[in-house]
C-alpha cells in the first residue's frame, strides 16, 4: 500500500518525466560547442559540492564509496562532495532558481531534458569525459538539445533503464530441457517467446491454484506501451516531436492490446490495479510468481528480498544462492500475428519504452568547475564498474558493459539497436498517461468480466478502444493548448 | 385579528419614518463630511499640516513622544522599503518582468511569478501604510483640538490600558488578521490574478508571463469540453458535500451522546478507539483503506479464501461502490473529531434544563428533541458549515482512493472526482495554472455564494445570543 | 422501568463494541504489519502476519542512515508543539473577540472568512512556496510554524460557537465590578472555556503533525523532514517500517488525548452558570 503513494508520486513525476529527448538529429555532426562558458577550468577553492544521487545508490552503499574516493583524491584541492540529502525527485526548476537545489544531479533523460528547456542545467564539455567514445550516440542524443543553431549536450549518460524480465531459475520445471526447449538451444522457451510464457503460466496456475507464471500490472503504461510499440505504435509523429499526430493506435498496435489482454487472462485480478507492482518483490521471492517485469535498478531490491526468504543458511550462502536463482534478462519475442496461442514461429522483437540516466550539473551551482570534476570522476571506468557491480544496473558505456558482461551487455546492445524507445520530450506527453492507464485497466479487467459483459471480443474492439484513447489524448492536448 | 393588522400598520409606519430618517441621515452625513474637511483645513495647526509630510511631527509638538516616535519610524521604514524594493515591486506587478533569465549566460532575469506575488505584497504594505497615515493625521488633529481645550494627551500607560479594555478587540485581532492576510488572503489573491495571465503550459519561468485579460474565461466558454464535465462534477460534488456532511455530523453527535450516557463505564477507554482513528494521519488511513479495498488487499483475500470472486470496489466500472466507499471512509475519518467536539459541547449544556424538563414529565426523546438538538445545532452550526466547506473541497479522499482514472464522458476527470480533484488534474498534473485558476475562480464564486447564503441565514449568525 | 434500563445498557454496550471494532480494524492492520517479521504486507496469512518480531521498531530507531526517523520525530514534535501553542492562542483570541465584541466590520470579517475557506487551498500553495523563498524561510522549521499558526484563526468559527453559549451575564457582572475587557477574558472566560481550548489545542497539534503537503514543499533537506514527509519518502519495499512509523506517529496524539480528556469533558461547573 505504501507503494500506492510512491506510485502516485512516481506517476506525477513520470508525467513530467519519461519525457525522453529525441531532437532532430540531422545535424548532429555539427561541431559541438565545448559546454557553457563557466567551465573555464579554474577550479574553485574550498567548495562543497552537493550531489543528488538516486536512493538505491545511497541505500546500497555505492554513493558513500564514490564520495569517499572523490574526497580522498581532491582533499588537497579543498573540494569536497557531500550528499545533497534531498528527495531524489525534487524538482530543480522549483529549487534551483531560489538557491536550494543541488550542484550535481543524477536523473533520467526525460527529467534532465525537462530541466534543459528552461536552461536549468548546464551544457557540458562532453569531449573531455573519459568514456566519450565508449557511449553510444543514441545515449548522447538523448541529452542533446539545439538552441540558437548550436547543439549542446547536457548530461553524461551512466546507465540504461528499460523493462527487463526477472525470473526464478529454480522455479523452471525440472524437465524443461525436454519439454520447454523446442529449438534445443539450451534456453527455456518461455524466456524466448511470449507464447511459451503464456502456455507455461497457464500450466503453472493449473498445477497449483495459488501459483502463477508471468505477473505484471497491465495498467502500468511504462511497461505496457512496449507491446503497442512492437506492432507499429508510437507516441507522437515526426520522431516523437509532433503532438498533433498521436500514434498509439497506429498500424497493428491493436494486436499489442490483444496480447496484453491475453496475458491478463493468465494472471489474477491483481493485474488490474497496481497490486502486482507492489508485491512482486516478495511474491517472486516466495515463489508465487515465476516471472515479472521491472527495471534494472530494481535488481538489488529483488535480490535482497530473495535473500531474506532463505532462512537457516548463512548470509553469504543466501546471497550466493539468490544471485544464482534470480535472473534478469531481456524480453521474449512476440508472435507477428498478435495471438499468443499461435505457434507459427513467426516472431518479432519486443520493443520497450526506456530511458538513459545521467549526471548533469545545475546552472545555479556556485562551483561549476569543481562539479564538472566530480562528474568526470564519477563516470570513470573504475567507478562505473563498481556501480554496476554493486547495483546490478546496466552501464551505458560500452567498455564497462563488456567487462560486466551478461545482461548488461544485452541491454547495451538493445539500446544500440534502437529497440529501446525513448519517450518524447514535448510537454504534451503528460497527457498520455491517465487516458492510457484507463484503457489498460479496461482491457486488464475484461478477462474477469462475465462473458455477456465482455467489451473486447475481437481485434476491432481493441482498435476502437485505442482510437477512443487517442481521441481523448488529442482532445486534452488541443483543449489545453 | 384587528389587533394584528393595527400592529402591522404601526410597524409599517414606523418603517417608513425610519427610511426617511435614513435618507436624511445620509444627506446630512455627506454634508457633515464636507464641513468637517473644510473645518479641518481651516483650523488645523501648522504642525498638523506638517504631519502630512513628516508623520509624528504634530505628536511631537503636542508632547506625545512615544506616538511621535512610532509614526516617524513607520514613515522611515516605509520609505526605506519603497526605495529598497517597494517601487520595483509595484512596477513589476504591472509589467510582470521584461528581462528573460538565461542561466547559461548567468543572466539573472525577471521571475514573473515572483514579481506578481511581491507586487501584491507591496500593495498590501502600501495600503497598510495608508491606514496608518490616515490614522496619524486624524489623531494629530484630534490632539490639536484637545490641546486647545487644554486636555493633555493620553500617556503611554493610559493608551495601553485602553487597548486592554475598550479597544481590546483591535489588539486581539491585529496579529491574526496580519497573519491571515499574508498566508491566506495573499495566496488567494495571487491565484485569482493568475486567472488573468497566461502562466502555465510552456510559459513557466524563466519564460516571461503576461497579463491576458479575460482570454482564459473566453477559452472556457468557447471550448465545449469544459461545460458538460463541469456540470456533472458539480452535481456530484454538491450531493457528496450534503450527504457526507449530514452523515458525519449525525454519526459524530450520536457517538458523543452514546459515550455520554450514564450507564457507560470507562468512558475514556471507549472514547479512545475513535481517537486512535483520529491520531493516525489522514493520508495513511486513506492509503490503508485503498489497500484494503484493492484486488490484493485483505478484504478480497478473505472473499477469495471463502470461494468468492474478487470484487473491484474502486474499479473503473465501480462508480456507485466507489462513491459509497468514499462516503464511508470519509465518515470514518471525520467522525472522531466531531465526536470530540460534541462531547465538549454536551458537557456545556445547562444541566438544570434537563432537570426542569424531567420535572415537567418530558421523556428522554422529548428532552433530546427539545433541548439537546436545538442546543447542539446552535453551538455546532459553524462546525456543520466548516464541515460542508471541508467536504466540498475534500481533495484527499478520491485522490488517494481512486486516482489516475479518466472516465468516458468526463474531460480529464473520473466519475468520482470532485471539483477540487479536477482542478488538481488540470492545474498541477498538467501545469495549466491559468486555466485552473480561472475554473477555480468560477467554482469559488458559486460555492461561496451558496455557503454565504446558508451562513447568513443560519441562527448562529443571525441570533448569536440564543443560548444566553 | 429497571428492565428497560438494563436492556438499554446492553444495547449501548453492544453499540460501543461495534464502534470500537469499526475504528480499530484498519488500525489493527497497521499495528500487526509493524510487528510482522517479514516486513511485507503480502506475506500475511489471511489477516495476520506469519511471524512476529520487534525488529522493525528497533530498525526504525537505530538504522538512521537512509531514514532518520528519530530526527524526523523530533522535528515533527517541534513544529507541532510550536504551531499548537501559537495557533491555539490566536484562534481562541480571535473566536473570543468575534463572539464578545461588537465593532464595525465584524460581520464583514465573519462573512469573508467564511468565503475565504471555500477557496481550494492547494491552488495557493505555489504562492506560499514563493513567499517563503522570498522571506528566506525554506528549510526552516520556524517557517512552518509561522504558516500553521497564521492559518489557524481561519477555523475560529467552532470556538466562536462555544463562546456564544457562555452567558454574557457573567461578563456584565464583572464589568460592573470594574474589570477591564482583558481581565474578563483572562480571569473569567478563559477558565470557563477549558474544553474548547483543549479541543483547539488538540486539532492545532494534529494538523501539523499529520500534514505532509506543506512540509514537503518547504523542507528540502532530509534531516529537516517531519515524520509525515519522511514516511512518504520511504522506499516501497519498506512496508513494515512504514507501518511501524505510522503506529508511532499516532502515539503522541493518543497520549495527548489521555492527558487532556479529563479537561475536555469536564465542562463548565454548574455554579458558574448560575452565577
Amino acid at each position: 500500500m505504501k507503494k500506492k503513494v510512491v506510485a502516485i508520486m512516481l506517476l506525477s513525476s513520470m508525467m513530467l518525466s519519461l519525457v525522453g529527448c529525441s531532437k532532430d538529429n540531422a545535424e548532429a555532426n555539427n561541431k559541438k560547442t565545448s559546454g557553457a562558458a563557466v567551465f573555464d577550468g579554474k577550479l574553485e577553492k574550498n567548495v562543497t559540492i552537493h550531489v543528488l544521487e538516486n536512493d538505491t545508490a545511497i541505500d546500497k552503499g555505492y554513493f558513500k564509496k564514490l564520495i569517499d574516493a572523490f574526497n580522498k583524491e581532491y582533499k588537497s584541492k579543498g573540494i569536497k562532495a557531500v550528499d545533497a540529502n534531498m528527495d531524489q525527485y525534487s524538482d530543480l526548476t522549483k529549487d534551483g532558481p531560489y538557491g536550494y537545489g543541488p550542484d550535481v544531479i543524477y536523473q533520467a533523460n526525460d527529467v534532465i531534458m525537462k530541466y534543459v528547456k528552461g536552461k536549468h542545467v548546464l551544457p557540458l564539455p562532453v569531449e573531455e569525459i573519459e568514456g566519450y567514445k565508449e557511449i553510444p550516440s543514441s545515449a548522447w542524443k538523448a541529452y542533446e538539445t539545439k538552441m540558437d543553431g548550436k547543439t549542446y549536450t547536457c548530461g553524461i549518460p551512466v546507465n540504461v533503464q528499460a523493462p527487463m524480465l526477472y525470473y526464478r531459475k529454480d522455479l523452471l520445471p525440472a524437465d524443461w530441457k525436454e519439454k520447454w526447449d523446442d529449438n534445443k538451444n539450451n534456453v527455456p522457451d518461455m524466456l524466448e517467446t511470449w507464447q511459451s510464457m503464456y502456455k507455461f503460466s497457464i500450466q503453472r496456475h493449473k498445477e497449483d491454484a495459488s501459483k502463477y507464471g508471468y505477473m505484471k500490472s497491465i495498467s502500468d503504461m511504462y511497461f505496457s506501451s512496449g507491446f503497442l510499440f512492437s506492432y507499429g505504435g508510437y507516441v507522437f509523429g515526426k520522431n516523437n516531436t509532433d503532438p498533433s499526430d498521436i500514434g498509439l493506435n497506429a498500424k497493428d498496435s491493436a494486436k499489442g492490446a490483444s496480447v496484453l489482454n491475453q496475458l491478463a487472462s493468465v494472471m489474477s485480478e491483481d493485474c488490474i490495479d497496481d497490486t502486482i507492482t507492489t508485491n512482486a518483490y516478495s511474491k517472486l521471492a516466495d515463489g508465487t510468481y515465476f516471472a515479472t517485469l521491472s527495471t534494472p535498478d530494481m535488481y538489488s531490491t529483488f535480490l535482497s528480498e530473495l535473500e531474506k526468504s532463505y532462512t537457516g543458511i548463512s548470509k553469504n550462502e543466501a546471497e550466493k544462492k539468490a544471485k544464482e536463482n534470480l535472473v534478469m534478462t531481456t524480453l521474449p519475442t512476440l508472435p507477428k500475428s498478435g495471438d499468443l496461442t499461435d505457434n507459427s514461429k513467426n516472431e518479432i522483437p519486443t520493443k520497450t519504452m526506456g530511458g538513459v540516466n545521467a549526471y548533469a550539473i545545475s546552472s545555479y551551482t556556485k562551483a561549476p568547475n569543481a562539479s564538472l570534476l566530480f562528474v568526470k570522476f564519477a563516470t570513470k571506468f573504475k567507478m562505473l564498474k563498481t556501480r554496476a557491480d554493486m547495483l546490478g544496473i546496466a552501464p551505458a558505456r560500452k567498455d564497462v558493459a563488456k567487462s560486466v558482461g551478461g545482461t548488461s551487455e544485452k541491454i547495451y546492445e538493445n539500446l544500440d539497436k534502437n529497440n529501446i524507445v525513448l519517450m518524447p520530450s514535448v510537454t504534451s506527453v503528460s497527457q498520455i498517461w491517465t487516458p492510457s492507464q484507463t484503457f489498460l485497466i479496461d482491457i486488464a479487467k475484461d478477462p474477469y468480466r462475465k462473458d455477456a459483459e465482455k467489451k473486447y471480443k475481437d481485434i476491432n474492439d481493441y482498435s476502437k478502444g485505442l482510437d477512443e484513447m487517442c481521441k481523448q489524448i488529442d482532445e486534452a492536448i488541443k483543449t489545453l493548448k | 385579528m384587528d389587533n394584528i393588522v393595527k400592529k402591522n400598520r404601526k410597524r409599517l409606519k414606523y418603517k417608513d419614518s425610519e427610511r426617511t430618517k435614513c435618507i436624511n441621515n445620509a444627506q446630512q452625513d455627506s454634508m457633515v463630511h464636507k464641513k468637517r474637511f473644510t473645518d479641518f483645513w481651516k483650523n488645523s495647526s501648522l504642525s498638523v499640516k506638517a504631519s502630512f509630510l513628516i508623520m509624528g511631527l504634530a505628536h511631537l509638538r503636542y508632547k506625545c513622544f512615544y506616538k511621535a516616535i512610532c509614526y516617524f519610524l513607520i514613515e522611515v521604514s516605509m520609505i526605506l522599503y519603497m526605495l529598497i524594493r517597494g517601487i520595483d515591486d509595484v512596477i513589476g506587478f504591472f509589467t510582470l518582468g521584461t528581462v528573460k533569465a538565461d542561466a547559461w549566460a548567468r543572466v539573472k532575469g525577471d521571475d514573473s511569478i515572483v514579481m506578481l506575488l511581491m507586487g501584491i505584497f507591496s500593495l498590501i504594505v502600501i495600503s497598510l501604510f495608508i491606514y496608518f497615515y490616515v490614522q496619524c493625521i486624524r489623531s494629530s488633529y484630534e490632539m490639536q483640538l484637545d490641546f486647545e481645550k487644554g486636555i493633555k494627551c493620553k500617556t503611554f500607560k493610559e493608551n495601553v490600558a485602553e487597548y486592554l479594555d475598550k479597544k481590546f478587540y483591535k489588539l486581539a485581532l491585529s496579529s491574526p488578521i496580519v497573519g491571515v492576510c499574508i498566508f491566506n488572503v495573499l495566496p488567494i489573491v495571487f491565484m485569482i490574478l493568475i486567472a488573468f495571465t497566461n502562466y502555465g503550459g510552456t510559459i513557466v519561468p524563466p519564460e516571461l508571463v503576461d497579463w491576458v485579460g479575460l482570454k482564459n474565461f473566453q477559452k472556457l466558454i468557447v471550448l465545449s469540453k469544459f461545460g458538460p464535465t463541469f456540470m456533472k462534477i458539480l452535481r456530484w460534488n454538491l450531493v457528496w458535500a450534503v450527504i457526507s456532511t449530514t452523515l458525519n455530523y449525525f454519526v459524530g453527535i450520536g457517538l458523543a451522546m452514546l459515550l455520554n450516557k450514564k450507564c457507560v463505564k470507562g468512558k475514556a477507554i471507549w472514547r479512545a478507539f475513535p481517537v486512535l482513528a483520529y491520531a493516525i494521519p489522514g493520508f495513511i488511513t486513506l492509503l490503508a483503506f485503498k489497500f484494503m479495498f484493492s484486488y490484493g488487499g485483505p478484504i478480497n483475500q478473505i472473499i477469495v479464501a471463502h470461494g468468492g470472486k474478487a470484487i473491484g470496489f474502486l474499479d473503473l466500472d465501480a462508480r456507485s461502490t466507489s462513491r459509497i466507499i468514499g462516503l464511508l471512509v470519509n465518515c470514518w475519518i471525520s467522525v472522531p473529531s466531531i465526536m470530540l467536539l460534541a462531547t465538549g459541547h454536551l458537557s456545556n449544556i445547562d444541566k438544570t434544563l434537563y432537570e426542569a424538563a424531567k420535572i415537567d414529565g418530558a421523556g428522554k426523546f422529548a428532552s433530546f428533541r427539545k433541548i439537546t438538538m436545538p442546543y447542539m445545532l446552535f453551538a455546532t452550526m459553524p462546525v456543520l458549515l466548516s464541515q460542508f466547506v471541508g467536504n466540498f473541497n475534500n481533495f484527499g479522499i478520491f485522490y488517494f482512493l481512486r486516482g489516475g482514472l479518466y472516465n468516458k464522458g468526463y474531460f480529464l476527470a473520473s466519475d468520482t472526482d470532485l471539483l477540487i480533484n479536477w482542478l488538481y488534474n488540470l492545474s498541477i498534473d498538467n501545469n495549466y495554472y491559468s486555466i485552473g485558476a480561472a475554473i477555480s475562480l468560477i467554482i469559488f464564486m458559486i460555492t461561496s455564494a451558496i455557503s454565504l447564503f446558508i451562513y447568513v441565514k443560519s441562527p448562529s449568525y443571525r441570533e448569536e445570543d440564543t443560548f444566553q | 422501568m429497571l428492565k428497560r434500563d438494563k436492556l438499554d445498557t446492553v444495547i449501548t454496550y453492544m453499540l460501543l463494541i461495534l464502534v470500537a471494532i469499526i475504528f480499530l480494524f484498519p488500525c489493527l492492520y497497521l499495528i500487526l504489519a509493524s510487528f510482522s517479521k517479514s516486513g511485507s504486507i503480502y506475506s500475511f496469512k489471511g489477516f495476520f502476519p506469519k511471524s512476529y518480531s520487534l525488529q522493525t521498531f528497533v530498525k526504525l530507531f537505530t538504522d538512521t542512515r537512509m531514514y532518520n526517523y528519530p530526527r524526523w520525530f523530533m522535528n515533527s514534535l517541534f513544529v507541532a508543539t510550536g504551531s499548537c501553542i501559537l495557533g491555539t492562542f490566536l484562534t481562541i483570541l480571535t473566536a473570543y473577540t468575534m463572539s464578545r465584541f461588537d465593532f464595525k466590520g465584524r460581520k464583514t470579517i465573519m462573512k469573508s472568512t467564511m468565503v475565504l475557506g471555500m477557496f481550494p487551498s492547494f491552488m495557493g500553495m505555489i504562492a506560499v512556496y514563493l513567499l517563503m523563498t522570498q522571506f528566506g524561510l525554506i528549510n526552516h522549521l520556524w517557517g512552518l510554524i509561522l504558516i500553521y499558526a497564521a492559518g489557524a484563526p481561519m477555523g475560529y468559527l467552532t470556538q466562536k460557537g462555544f463562546f456564544d453559549t457562555i452567558p454574557k451575564a457573567i461578563d456584565e457582572a464583572a464589568k460592573i465590578d470594574g474589570a477591564t475587557n482583558f481581565q474578563i477574558f483572562t480571569k473569567i472566560n478563559l477558565p470557563l472555556s477549558k474544553p474548547i481550548i483543549v479541543y483547539t489545542a488538540l486539532t492545532a497539534f494534529t494538523w501539523p503533525w499529520s500534514d505532509f503537503i506543506l512540509p514537503k514543499l518547504l523542507l528540502k533537506e532530509k534531516n529537516l523532514y517531519t515524520v509525515a514527509v519522511g514516511l512518504m519518502s520511504l522506499d516501497e519495499t519498506q512496508f513494515a517500517r512504514f507501518a511501524a512509523g505510522s503506529v508511532f506517529i499516532a502515539l503522541p496524539i493518543v497520549i495527548l488525548y489521555f492527558c487532556l480528556v479529563k479537561n475536555m469533558v469536564e465542562g463548565i461547573s454548574e455554579g458558574a452558570i448560575k452565577g
